[in-house]
């Protein structure tokens, strides 16, 4: 018999109605049959197809909802019924799964918050994908350092000879040249104040840029030379309710020049990388005469927006090669060196997105302070973690509680439900947690982000104007639903009903292995996060505790002292004269950030061309500069007032010893630039940098630099030491506040991003292990509940308190420590990794691991016992009465 | 007037169950209309039609015997119900009045 095409077949089978199907193919292939005996296959099958075509109908096709439903509102109003009853009736249970998934999904929204503001930075400026950041490469020896200050006739290189480039503008906040901080007041005033965001930027990066102008033409505003453009909350500042436009500001005291207000912006967002509010101009401007068209000296950071179309890679190769050989070979032959063809082939330059700037600059030394891109990836991971340990716990419960519904799914598929149908019960129960966890989830949210914002030092906010927001939670709080319902739905829906409602299902035991297997992946996340907090808090605590070569107790500092011009050193002397001070020392040059640094080439007399320079840092000093820091001389002498001679005797670091190759460094003559200094004594090392760095050579000479006078004090009363100091100060400089600053507050300053990271680690650590710890709590409940029978007869046959206790324990106890053998290397692996940022660095020990694990065994033990405790305390009849 | 709703293809398909009386499944209706009208009519048109039908009451099926050359499947067997029956006599009595009532004028008028 002639069997018509399959496939046509399948497809008629696939829309027809059900009840319809049978007649109607029986009527179908009957016709096919008789044509095929009068007209011959080929037209039996071509009218078969369009007979099954014809048949498209309505009334003969399936309707849509399916034979069984005609309408499923009332059975899903039936399932959030029952879903809202059983959660009413286990309260304690219901209570622990929203509220772990409530703080879950709090600590996601915070991190997501948190990711989403550290992406965000820098994406603000129209075409922001065409402006890029010129970075110099320079590769020792397989070391690459990266930076970002160039010469100042580099601009007007890139500008004039690569057509690709559209503009070019640069910044200068070099604190040697007095950008950066200053003392600024208005023209007509007397009053000084401290700005400490001042930058020389040129015109052009504004036009890169493009910030948002209130007052000024945005194309002219920094064009004459002496001129200024000021924030808005600047120019609220020094002019409120005023148009500051063309009036005049006094830096330093510098009243031959002051700057013209050429324009006011809107104050920069947060999240840029440049942030400054004062910006003077550098067109017309110089630091010494010659700077603007000397190749000598890399201050500039410069950036680039380049023309549509062009691709950064071989800009930035051409541009390599035309300004090394244009500018940087003859400048080098200039000077005479030797190694030109190495220095060349050894440096390079590389152009940097300017939103790559923020998360991937690590190792680029630009002066600024970054987010960091594997931050924004352990934030992730562990938001991940927190809701997937918050999954775990709703799935545990929910298997390990099936018992209390598997007579409801036996019945309710007696009664005629399908598989499909229990399903989608299970999930819309999970829906109706999830959806309550949202709301809890959202408002611990809302009442966290305060502090969150002080934590890591942000100014996040919800965003609930942004038209995703709320369609993005609900999709979440959807999409998690059904993530933590789906394996409990199908798991529920599978019971048997004849077995189930004959009872013989033994109570939720059948997936034990795979919840033992869900409680070690917990409590292994949540060992890891410990053994991470314990490792950032030693290395905080190595760090700010570390031998650092200097003393940094009792240390006080002024700053803006230059403003006294001659009268620093009767300054100094009238300090002296107070009980409390010990001795009085003017540098610019601390061993903290934010004092001044600079790049110098140091070699030794008569082998500058020979040698590769080795470079450090150039510090002028006092006399009394090493007493009051505490620092050591390890060989030689501190300098001394009655020699005259030491007007050009320098000190060196024992870095510098190292690196210059010095067997007796007493005597040596190092030449810097042109000026040769002999040395008279050897400085133990001492870092000046963060602990994330070596330390650097650093050669000390006696020289003027006013900006900065110390103090050692001997007093315990700071607040009485501040007040006699201003006081002295007042008489020297009755318009000028005094700022004050203790070395050991600005050092621990230097690591305040470390510490930051530290709580925010910590603080979601907790979470992570609360979360894991409630579902634990709730786990071990349910067993008690399970075991009541066996341990109320235990307790009749004269088992003990402790027997009971430890029976129940016991199983938990081996998940732990197989969660512990798990966490170890993990840990060790992560925050290795993590350690090796630091140049100094804590070493990894195994009592961390050792403490860790104890914890997290001690955390489960209390979280266990009281209910393994209730249960000893129960009175055994009552397990036992029901039977 | 309304409850008795006929439409032309419908009322065919009716009377021609009639017809067939006790043999009236698909094919045979199918085979039926187009011989006796001249016109063909697809499996989908009349199976719609008989659906339609079924479900207004007019027509009440019963299942058959599967034979070999329907590959197993049944026939599916219709009958006019009482309902039915009434719904083409209200068809039938409301043509006969209509054409009663034409004038004999009009026709010749058309014919001639």
């Amino acid at each position: 018999m002639p069997h018509p095409p399959q496939i046509i077949l399948r497809f008629f089978r696939w829309y027809v109605h059900p009840k319809l199907r049978d007649s109607i193919e029986g009527d179908l292939i009957e016709l096919y049959r008789e044509r095929v005996r009068e007209k011959g296959k080929r037209k039996a099958d071509i009218l078969f197809a369009a007979d099954v075509l014809l048949c498209l109908r309505r009334g003969i096709i399936r309707p849509a909802e399916g034979h069984q439903q005609i309408n499923t509102y009332g059975m899903l109003k039936n399932y959030f019924t029952i879903g809202w009853r059983s959660l009413l009736k286990q309260r304690m249970y219901s209570a622990i799964k929203i509220g772990g998934f409530a703080l879950g999904i709090a600590a996601c929204i915070l991190i997501s918050l948190f990711i989403k503001d550290e992406l965000s930075y820098d994406k603000q400026y129209p075409n922001a994908n065409r402006i890029y950041r010129v970075i110099g490469v320079g590769n020792h020896n397989g070391q690459l350092s990266k930076g970002v200050h160039f010469q100042p006739p580099m601009a007007k290189a890139l500008r004039e000879e690569y057509i690709e480039i559209e503009k070019v503008g640069r910044y200068n906040n070099v604190e040697l040249f007095g950008a950066a901080n200053a003392e600024v007041r208005r023209a007509d005033q007397m009053e000084n104040l401290y700005e400490d965001h001042i930058t020389f930027i040129d015109q052009e990066l504004f036009d890169i840029f493009q910030p948002k102008f209130i007052y000024g033409n945005p194309a002219k505003a920094l064009a004459e030379p002496l001129s200024v453009v000021l924030t808005r909350s600047k120019a609220e500042k020094y002019y409120p309710g005023e148009n500051p436009l063309g009036k005049s500001l006094i830096f330093n005291d510098d009243k031959a020049r002051p700057f013209t207000i050429g324009g006011v912006i809107e104050d920069l967002p947060p999240n840029t990388h440049l942030p400054f509010d004062i910006f003077l101009t550098l067109s017309g401007w110089e630091f010494w005469k010659g700077e603007q068209t000397s190749w000598c000296c890399s201050n500039y950071p410069t950036y680039i927006k380049i023309k549509e179309g062009t691709d950064p890679h071989e800009l930035a190769k051409k541009i390599t090669k035309g300004v090394i050989d244009k500018y940087i070979i003859p400048m080098l032959k200039e000077e005479g060196r030797s190694d030109i063809d190495e220095i060349v082939k050894n440096s390079w330059i590389e152009l940097q997105p300017v939103t790559d700037i923020h998360l991937k600059s690590e190792g680029i030394w630009d002066g600024l302070s970054h987010g960091d891109i594997r931050f924004v990836w352990l934030f992730s991971a562990v938001a991940a973690f927190i809701l997937i340990i918050a999954s775990i716990n709703f799935i545990n419960l929910s298997t390990a509680r099936s018992a209390n519904r598997a007579k409801e799914v036996g019945l309710r598929k007696v009664v005629g439900s399908v598989r499909s149908n229990l399903v989608g019960q299970f999930l819309a129960e999970s829906l109706l947690y999830s959806v309550l966890s949202f709301v809890f989830g959202l408002v611990l949210a809302i009442l966290l982000l305060p502090y969150f914002n002080i934590v890591a030092s942000k100014s996040l906010e919800m965003p609930w104007l942004d038209w995703w927001f709320v369609p993005a939670l609900v999709a979440a709080s959807l999409f998690v639903g059904v993530l933590a319902g789906i394996y409990p739905a199908l798991y529920l829906s599978s019971f048997r009903p004849i077995q189930v409602l004959k009872g013989n299902l033994s109570m939720g035991s059948r997936s034990s292995s795979l919840r033992g297997g869900l409680v070690v992946f917990q409590f292994t996340i949540s060992i890891v996060l410990i053994v991470g907090t314990f490792i950032i808090y030693r290395q905080m605590n190595f760090i700010l505790n570390k031998k650092l070569g200097y003393d940094k107790q009792q240390v006080l500092y002024m700053e803006g002292t230059h403003m006294l011009g001659n009268q620093i050193q009767t300054f100094k002397e009238e300090l002296k004269k107070l009980p409390m001070v010990k001795s009085v020392s003017i540098s610019d040059y601390l061993p903290v950030r934010g004092t001044k640094r600079n790049g110098n080439q140091f070699s030794l007399e008569g082998r500058g061309k020979i040698d590769k320079p080795v470079s450090g840092q150039f510090w002028r000093i006092d006399h009394d500069y090493i007493k009051t820091l505490g620092m050591h001389i390890t060989d030689g002498r501190d300098f001394d007032r009655d020699m005259a001679s030491d007007s050009s005797a320098a000190l060196i670091n024992q870095e510098m010893v190292k690196q210059l190759g010095l067997k007796d460094p007493l005597g040596a003559r190092i030449v810097n630039y042109s000026q040769t200094w002999t040395v008279i004594g050897v400085v133990e090392n001492f870092n000046f940098e963060s602990l994330k760095h070596n330390i650097d050579p650093v050669m000390l000479t006696l020289g003027n630099s006013p900006t900065i006078v110390s103090m050692k004090i001997s007093s315990e009363d700071l607040q009485g030491t501040i007040a006699s100091v201003t006081e002295v100060w007042k008489k020297f400089a009755p318009n000028q506040p005094a700022r004050f600053a203790f070395l050991d507050e600005s050092y621990a300053r230097m690591y305040d991003d470390v510490k930051r990271m530290g709580k925010i680690f910590t603080s979601f650590a907790v979470f992570a292990i609360i979360v894991a710890c409630l579902g634990l709590f709730a786990l071990s409940a349910f067993m008690v509940e399970q075991r009541s029978k066996e341990i109320s007869i235990r307790l009749v046959l004269g088992a003990s308190m402790n027997n009971i206790v430890r029976l129940l324990t016991q199983n938990f106890m081996a998940l732990i420590m197989i969660s512990i053998v798990l966490a170890t290397p993990i840990a060790w692996y992560v925050m290795q990794k993590w350690l090796e940022d630091f140049a100094f660095r804590v070493e990894m020990s195994w009592e961390i691991f050792l403490v860790a694990g104890l914890l997290s065994i001690l955390i489960a033990i209390v979280t266990i016992s009281f209910q393994a405790i209730r249960a000893a305390l129960t009175n055994p009849v009552n397990g036992l009465r029901s039977e | 007037m309304k409850q008795y709703q006929l439409g032309e293809f419908e009322e065919v398909v009716m009377l021609t169950v009639g017809v067939l009386y006790d043999k009236a499944y698909g094919v045979a209706i199918k085979k039926e209309i187009e011989s006796r009208l001249r016109r063909s009519v697809s499996v989908g048109a009349l199976q719609s039609a008989l659906a339609r039908l079924e479900q207004k009451g007019y027509l009440k099926s019963y299942e058959g015997e599967a034979s070999e050359e329907r590959a197993g499947r049944p026939k599916k067997f219709f009958q006019i119900t009482a309902y039915g029956r009434k719904a083409i006599e209200f068809t039938r009595k409301t043509r006969e009045e209509l054409w009663s009532d034409i004038p004999k004028v009009a026709l010749k008028l058309i014919m001639g």
